[in-house]
């Protein structure tokens, strides 16, 4: 019994891999439209140009509604990618009350975070977006340690965002004496007579080489070249008004305008030359950056995150390894990077499709983009943290982990409930006749088909386009 | 004590695992989970009906970031400690509650001491493991595998689910509470578990017409993640039906609150997470291995407030899941056990803080405990090469003396190997080791 079973398994794989499936065509539910057909697995259709321009927009933008997605289609692939990778990004707008000068002073984080949402659901260049998303997983902070009340944690995504497409040189030199991250690693309160080792060890395990391509000796040289930063001053002070009854009033500091840490002479490291990955020499911060990247584990690794996210689980080595090579001889420049792994043929390889899982916010941001629903960022927000991704609040230093992790009982039920929100906060809802097509390629399970088969109306057939398998997919 | 079920299971963990993350990549698309008959998945679980039968429940606390063992279970008369830590070590020794004449629990352990003075608390001391790495994924996947060496994927909570417990019919036999994600330990492709983040939330918002929509969906789904997607969504609906029932039968029995003013981590919700664990226990669910975390002990500055707030939370925390179990009559069947990647530098940093460091204190609580110090407090004086303090006791010892005497699992199965036996347990349910 149970070996006729594997062997019945081995047969459908075996047909599947010569396509041979008769499809059946019934009237389906739509008017007009025959029944959806399913699969027992789904057939990449990425050898049409329609599929591998709606999986660009999944991955390198937050999906697409049916305008951008018509868009796009009527450019093709080549010429969006430019048009993603070259339009130079759209700021988003100031936050907060711009007259009030003590609006940093007590920071209102959900604010922010609906701040970021607007911009992700609204903005032109919405691959910045998805950029500045994944650096905020990469390079992260979040805002218990930073605080609220500096404007430190919202400068940080509006510089993640200006450097996100320049090159890894310059963002680590950004990053390193970024307000936010000189707290969240305690890089501001490290001094070259008494290091602290948080940053140093954090920059070359997570930000650029791997865990096993340092020594202990390496991290503890680092935290004495790295030492030395210190958070930027206020320029000024503003009176807050906490207890009107009360009249009681607390000085608050304020900041003009974005600015890196200030580095202090005197806080840096005084003693002689030391050896550091393997050179001796009188370490700072800059030639610490350059070292690293001289390393030959900093390309893979930083290329290997890139690809996890963008084209598929457990990339292969000779492909990290291919886009590493181009990346480093591009002085690490970022457009290159991004470009590349666009137009690799992995990107579009059978092996790529719904490989990988949409984060939380990229699974509820394509959801509203998908209904045209621009102005539901609150339910967004509200739904984050039981899905696994609350913005500027990653779990740890690590950032969120990816594509599997994303998947638990809680996570889906939480999925399945932010689509029951939505489809009723959502009036009226755009019909759903293409929705299969436009958001799920019509690459669909028999599962998935028959009960769109089976939906009478629109809010039933969206309900199973947005909770469906097919859609948690990228 | 477990069946061996042979060459189909093995084939099933393959057939799944080349599918998956871990494992082959590109070839692992041809072998979607969808070619697996049902009725083949199903056989293969009922062939696990013979597992574990006993009624013993364990706590796994992670106190993520790695804890200060030497603000933890204190060192009291060893000078070296103050010249490392000019700044925290006056404090933490002037206040400390003394359990034996060189060592005290960090004054805000009050809770903790009190079940000390009772007999039920295990401090085993120097735990770690040989050639220890200082970064936190690293350390916390070892602890959480089991496996130094870095091989094994699979969590050490997860094999033992997958391996001893019949999970036909049990899916919440396995849970982590308190979180959105499976945490590592109890991972394991075979392993039947939930995850419950807020049990007020862990419900279908669109009632049984969505339920059964979605129950419908995620069946046979394709795909590398298939397999993992359409587990999820039966067990988040399992979970639902046992949770309406364990909620109407609960009623706690202590005060348990989440101290919101502490914003070190976004896992700062223990109180909750051991009250839904207690909700589980107490109501007969079924439920015997699960997992909570408290976030925040990265202190690598202004460690004093932050790390006594830590402890204090802590404290309050396991005291009402104790005072809890203990007035529903099941403390007797339930070991909590404490565990970090990491302890801290003994020399304190710049920041007021400290640095990763190696061995650290682990604390086993409950009445199934032999309470005592056990293992050996490491030398402040005898450092190794990293200015980090030498272990003892191997970790695993210590899942040894779970696995074995406490839930009655074969140890070395789980965990390859057998390890120094420690006799933290009041009486074993078997002999071990």
């Amino acid at each position: 019994m149970l070996g006729a079973a594997v062997a019945g398994g081995a047969g459908v794989a075996a047909i599947r891999l010569w396509g041979g499936e008769a499809l059946q065509r019934l009237e389906g539910a739509i008017p007009g439209h025959p029944a959806l057909a399913g699969r027992g697995d789904w057939n990449s259709p990425l050898g049409a140009e329609p599929a591998r321009v709606a999986q660009l927009l999944r991955r390198a933008t937050f999906g697409a509604g049916p305008a951008e997605l018509e868009r796009a289609l009527s450019d093709g692939f080549g010429k969006t990618v430019d048009r993603l990778v070259e339009t130079r990004y759209a700021p988003p707008p100031e936050f907060g009350n711009t007259g009030d000068p003590a609006r940093f002073a007590r920071l209102n984080v959900a604010q922010l975070q609906q701040w970021w949402l607007d911009h992700m659901l609204q903005s032109p260049t919405p691959f910045a977006e998805r950029m500045t998303l994944f650096w905020h997983g990469h390079f992260t902070s979040d805002f218990r340690k930073v605080g609220l009340q500096t404007p430190f944690i919202y400068w940080q995504n509006l510089t993640w965002r200006d450097m996100a497409l320049t090159d890894l040189r310059s963002m680590l030199k950004r990053v390193t004496a970024d307000p936010a991250m000189l707290r969240y690693l305690d890089l501001a309160t490290s001094t070259g007579a008494s290091p602290n080792e948080n940053y140093s060890r954090e920059l070359m395990e997570l930000f650029t080489m791997g865990a096993g391509n340092y020594s202990e000796d390496d991290v503890r040289a680092a935290a004495r070249g790295l030492a030395g930063w210190a958070e930027p001053r206020p320029t000024g002070t503003a009176d807050i008004v906490l207890d009107p009854k009360n009249n009681v009033v607390r000085k608050y500091p304020v900041y003009d305008q974005p600015a890196p840490g200030m580095f202090v002479a005197q806080r840096a490291y005084k003693g002689g030359p030391f050896k550091y990955l393997g050179k001796t020499a009188q370490w700072n911060t800059d030639l610490v950056i350059d070292q690293i990247l001289a390393q030959p584990s900093t390309a893979p690794f930083i290329v290997g995150r890139v690809l996890e996210h963008f084209v598929m689980q457990a990339p292969p080595k000779d492909y990290v390894n291919r886009l590493a090579a181009s990346f480093k001889k591009s002085k690490y420049d970022l457009k290159t990077l991004m470009r590349d792994v666009f137009n690799s043929p992995e990107f579009t390889s059978p092996a790529a499709y719904r490989s990988l899982v949409k984060s939380p916010t990229e699974f509820m941001v394509h959801a509203l983009r998908a209904l045209g629903a621009g102005s539901q960022s609150r339910m967004v927000m509200a739904s984050a943290s039981n899905m696994g991704q609350v913005l500027f609040d990653p779990p740890d230093v690590g950032g969120w982990p990816n594509n599997e992790a994303w998947i638990s009982s809680n996570t889906v039920l939480a999925r399945v409930n932010f689509v029951t929100s939505l489809l009723n906060a959502v009036k009226p809802l755009p019909s759903a006749a293409e929705a299969h097509r436009q958001q799920l390629d019509d690459v669909l399970s028999p599962q998935t088909a028959s009960a769109l088969n089976q939906a009478r109306d629109d809010r039933s057939r969206w309900l199973l386009v947005l909770a469906s398998p097919e859609f948690q997919l990228k | 004590m477990t069946q061996e079920i042979g060459i189909n299971q093995l084939k099933r963990r393959d057939f799944l695992r080349a599918g998956l993350v871990f494992g082959a990549g590109a070839a692992g698309l041809a072998a979607g989970y969808a070619a697996v008959p049902d009725a083949f998945a199903r056989a293969v679980y009922a062939a696990k009906n013979q597992g574990i039968t006993n009624d013993h429940v364990l706590v796994m606390i992670q106190l993520a970031g790695g804890n200060d063992g030497l603000r933890t279970v204190i060192p009291l008369q060893d000078p070296k400690l103050h010249d490392l830590r000019p700044k925290l070590a006056d404090m933490s020794v002037g206040q400390a509650l003394p359990i034996t004449n060189e060592l005290g629990l960090n004054q805000n352990l009050k809770g903790i001491k009190s079940l000390w003075d009772q007999g039920r608390v295990a401090v085993v001391e120097g735990v770690g493991y040989p050639t220890p790495t200082f970064s936190h994924f690293e350390s916390i996947r070892i602890w959480e595998t089991g496996d130094p060496t870095r091989r094994q994927v699979e969590g050490w909570l997860g094999r033992t689910l997958a391996q001893s417990y019949d999970s036909f019919g049990h899916p919440l036999t396995g849970c982590a509470c308190g979180t959105t994600d499976v945490p590592g330990a109890l991972r394991d492709l075979q392993a039947t578990l939930t995850v419950i983040n807020n049990q007020k939330q862990f419900g279908f918002t669109g009632g049984s017409e969505v339920e059964a929509a979605v129950g419908a969906l995620y069946k046979g789904t394709p795909g590398i993640y298939g397999a993992l997607f359409d587990t999820a969504i039966a067990t988040a609906r399992e979970t639902v039906n046992t949770l309406r029932s364990s909620e109407a039968a609960y009623q706690p029995q202590a005060q348990y609150s989440d101290n919101a003013k502490l914003v070190y981590s976004s896992k700062n919700q223990l109180a909750a997470a051991l009250q839904l664990a207690a909700e589980l226990i107490t109501t007969g669910t079924g439920v015997k291995l699960l997992h909570v975390t408290l976030g925040g002990f990265d202190t690598h500055y202004t460690e004093l407030n932050r790390h006594d707030d830590l402890m204090g939370y802590l404290d309050q925390a396991v005291s009402a899941f104790y005072q809890d179990l203990n007035a529903h009559g099941v403390a007797d069947k339930v070991l909590v056990a404490t565990w970090s990647e990491f302890g801290r530098r003994p020399k304190e940093n710049a920041s007021g803080g400290t640095d990763h460091g190696a061995a650290a204190p682990v604390l086993l609580i409950g009445n199934p405990v032999k309470g005592g110090i056990y293992g050996q407090a490491p030398s402040l004086t005898d450092l190794d090469g990293t200015g980090n303090l030498k272990f003892s006791v191997d970790f695993r010892s210590i899942y040894q003396e779970i696995l074995g005497g406490h839930l009655g699992a074969d140890p070395k199965e789980i965990l390859g190997d057998t390890f120094d036996k420690l006799g933290v347990l009041k009486s074993p349910v078997a002999t071990f080791g």
